[in-house]
């Protein structure tokens, strides 16, 4: 079996460690036998996003925001279209931030984002930076529960980003913040779900520290082809450094 | 010595007393002297503790203990701020100037603030005549002001402790701001990385280092992480012809006429297989050529590792600009050894023990690319410690190439530090199978683990606050190697 992966902007969109998410993910395949083919989408590139199974987009620089946009509006009809036919999709940090409804900027001007997410950021001089812990949602626990994820009900990472991003009406989030700042320091919440697309500010890579997470989205990018259940793996290395992060934040 | 007329260019006004320095600088100056002498009573390292309380009375304190030395000169960058600091100290001293400078690694503005109020005698008159400081890029904004370099030198710009300085483009903002300030103030810059270069835009005193020629281009490093692929004046993709590491290399902007300015010194012919050995240039800019009244430095030294060669080009040509002889660099390097965990060589249980700093990706990647290539079997000791001062974000971990480690030469990974389970798991997806990953986080603990490993080699790599333990353990629990350069051996001490 194999999947088609995208990784959007890998050369302006590469801080943080994010690049770590796609290897977790591709590791976690194989081990269950599944290949991946990754695509490398970099600025200018149209990509075909009605074939991808899986697409990825991470964090980067605040000063690259008007750059990628720039190139991000090209394409992002049809990154929408692709999300509204079920492709699954992570974006983490400013990754997140572009694909809301719109970004603005310090100065009050108003940049449109590529709308994936029913969410929108107002940038400032406020930044925030440390470890995170959110509960998952409901839904989202449900959702795990699924994917064969036993008794974890938390998320964790490091977040570091300014502004505030704030959902709109039908904006989900990820989860609820138990220790750390999220989407704006504010509501409570931490990144947003759409379907089977997800944003977040959880640097670390988010799937490296939530190996359950991983496991859900790589069972959503599988499920179209067709029904199945993922075999369980050996995550204890994993869970360790999940439950020794969460101690320390409670 | 202090009548004898300095070798290197003193040109500075000195204000030896002549400041009037006020209450407030003298109250600081000895509160300042106080909390060192206490920290002597208690056995504390003091690099800081006494600039902090001497700072806290006096906030002008570093104007005026920089106004009394003749020569000042400052090195930031990301990585290899140390080694060339100390190196460039080191060079000073051999040519007979007296030196202070800030080589214990307290590059905050107390540090600096501390070496300069020990190099005090109980008057106030500064023992030395030059001092080289080493400068946290974050805080160039504060000290460079204040003590006013005649020379800076720029090492490289790396991603490094993002949960501190956040972005590297308001890094080189502030520095570039900084020096506005300082229009007398010379620049040595790093040719080969774009970020560095970025610096000295629009400025005329600037002399830039090099190094010539592709590395071994038939590698390619796809695992890479490389930082500045756009221009500094018109934001457009750069271009590389090669690349050393990371962003280093040879570039060119696509769009406008930004390029790799040609160095003015440049190494040549580097023998990086063991001991480094490489050929300095001075190179006469505007014809290119090789400038024949000055020739050429044949450079030996007990460093190992590629990127040890831009340490020392940098520290050679900083040591070239302020007037050093020549003939005085070429024959101090290969008695210089190196700073505590810079590679640094101890025998554990019976077994050759190699000491490192890691901090980021690219410092990572280059110091393994160091040690593997030695013979024999290897055991690994990882320590990764989440304290400010190593950088409370670990996940520069996933952008370093530990994919290397994967390897059967070596036969274990202990992983210790407050986050060792998250380096496991970063090893696991590296490839590494889990039956050679161990967790340990405690330190003592971690190396008793390592020194029951039956291999040729032990390699320490180690974040900043976990440094200093395994160095001291390993002084009490093995030995401490310093290399007789002269005989090409190494000696217990």
């Amino acid at each position: 079996m194999r999947l088609r992966v995208c990784h959007l902007y890998p050369d302006v969109l590469n801080l943080y460690g994010d690049r770590g998410n796609l290897l977790v993910f591709q590791r976690r395949a194989q081990w269950r036998g599944i290949e991946l083919d990754v695509d490398q989408i970099m600025l200018g590139d149209k990509g075909d996003f009605n074939s991808y199974d899986f697409i990825f987009i991470g964090g980067g620089s605040d000063s690259r925001r008007t750059l990628v946009l720039k190139n991000l509006e090209k394409i992002a009809p049809y990154i929408v279209d692709a999300v509204e036919k079920g492709a699954v999709l992570l974006a983490v940090g400013l990754g997140f931030q572009l694909l809301g409804r719109y970004i603005m900027a310090e100065d009050g001007t108003v940049i449109a984002g590529a709308g994936v997410f029913d969410a929108y950021t107002e940038m400032g001089s406020n930044r925030a930076v440390g470890d995170i812990l959110l509960e998952a949602t409901a839904d989202l626990q449900e959702e795990l529960k699924k994917a064969g994820n036993k008794d974890i009900t938390t998320l964790i990472g490091f977040e570091n980003h300014s502004g505030r991003t704030y959902l709109g009406e039908q904006g989900k989030p990820l989860g609820r913040v138990i220790k750390g700042e999220g989407n704006n320091s504010r509501d409570g919440t931490e990144g947003a779900c759409y379907k089977n697309a997800f944003g977040t500010f959880l640097h670390g890579p988010v799937l490296a520290k939530n190996p359950h997470f991983a496991d859900l989205l790589l069972l959503k990018a599988l499920s179209p082809q067709e029904e199945i259940s993922l075999d369980p793996l050996d995550d204890s290395l994993e869970i360790l450094a999940h439950n020794t992060m969460k101690k320390r934040l409670i | 010595m202090k009548s004898k007329k300095s070798i290197v260019l003193g040109e500075r006004v000195v204000n030896k007393n002549s400041i009037n320095k006020g209450f407030r600088f003298w109250l600081a100056f000895y509160a300042g002297r106080f909390s060192a002498f206490l920290c002597r009573l208690f056995r504390l390292s003091g690099t800081s503790l006494p600039g902090v309380v001497a700072l806290k009375l006096c906030p002008q304190l570093l104007f005026y203990l920089g106004s009394a030395y003749e020569k000042v000169i400052a090195v930031t960058g990301t990585n290899g701020k140390t080694t060339t600091t100390n190196l460039i100290s080191y060079y000073l001293q051999q040519a007979g100037e007296t030196v202070v400078g800030n080589g214990e690694g307290a590059n905050m503005i107390s540090g600096v603030a501390t070496a300069l109020i020990k190099d005090c005698n109980l008057l106030g008159t500064a023992q030395s005549r030059t001092v080289v400081l080493e400068v946290d890029e974050g805080s160039v904004g504060k000290i460079l002001p204040a003590v006013k370099p005649d020379l800076i030198v720029v090492t490289n710009y790396f991603r490094d402790q993002l949960d501190r300085y956040s972005e590297l483009d308001q890094i080189i903002t502030l520095l570039r701001k900084t020096i506005d300030g300082l229009p007398e103030t010379e620049l040595l810059l790093n040719a080969d990385d774009p970020l560095a270069v970025a610096v000295g835009r629009g400025r005329s005193a600037v002399r830039y280092y090099g190094v010539k020629g592709e590395r071994d281009c038939k590698e390619v490093e796809e695992n890479e992480i490389r930082e500045g692929g756009f221009c500094p004046d018109c934001g457009e993709l750069l271009a590389y012809n090669y690349y050393h590491y990371g962003q280093l290399g040879d570039y060119r902007c696509t769009k406008c006429s930004f390029k790799r300015p040609e160095p003015d010194f440049v190494a040549l012919d580097v023998d990086d297989s063991d001991l480094l050995h490489f050929s300095l240039y001075l190179q006469n800019k505007n014809t290119g050529e090789q400038e024949p009244q000055k020739g050429s430095l044949d450079l030996h030294s007990q460093l190992r590792g590629f990127y040890n060669v831009y340490n020392i080009l940098a520290a050679s040509a900083a040591a070239v600009i302020i007037g050093i002889p020549q003939q005085i660099i070429e024959a101090s390097l290969p008695d210089y050894s190196t700073a505590t965990g810079r590679l640094e060589q101890f025998i554990y249980q019976g077994r050759p023990c190699t000491l490192a700093l890691i901090k980021n990706p690219i410092g990572v990647n280059e110091v393994i690319k160091t040690i593997l290539p030695q013979e024999g079997k290897k055991a690994f000791l990882i320590a990764i410690n989440d304290l400010a001062g190593d950088g409370k974000d670990v996940s520069w971990l996933w952008d370093a190439d530990f994919e290397k480690l994967n390897q059967s030469m070596i036969s274990k990974v202990v992983c210790s530090g407050r986050r060792a389970a998250e380096m496991a798991v970063r090893l696991k997806y590296a490839g590494l199978v889990t039956s050679k990953i161990v967790i340990e986080p405690g330190c003592r603990e971690s190396l008793e683990v390592l020194g029951l490993q039956k291999v040729d080699q032990y390699y320490i790599l180690a974040s900043y606050t976990s440094l200093f333990n395994y160095a001291k353990l390993l002084r009490k629990m093995g030995k401490a190697v310093v290399n007789d350069a002269a005989q090409g051996l190494p000696s217990l001490s």
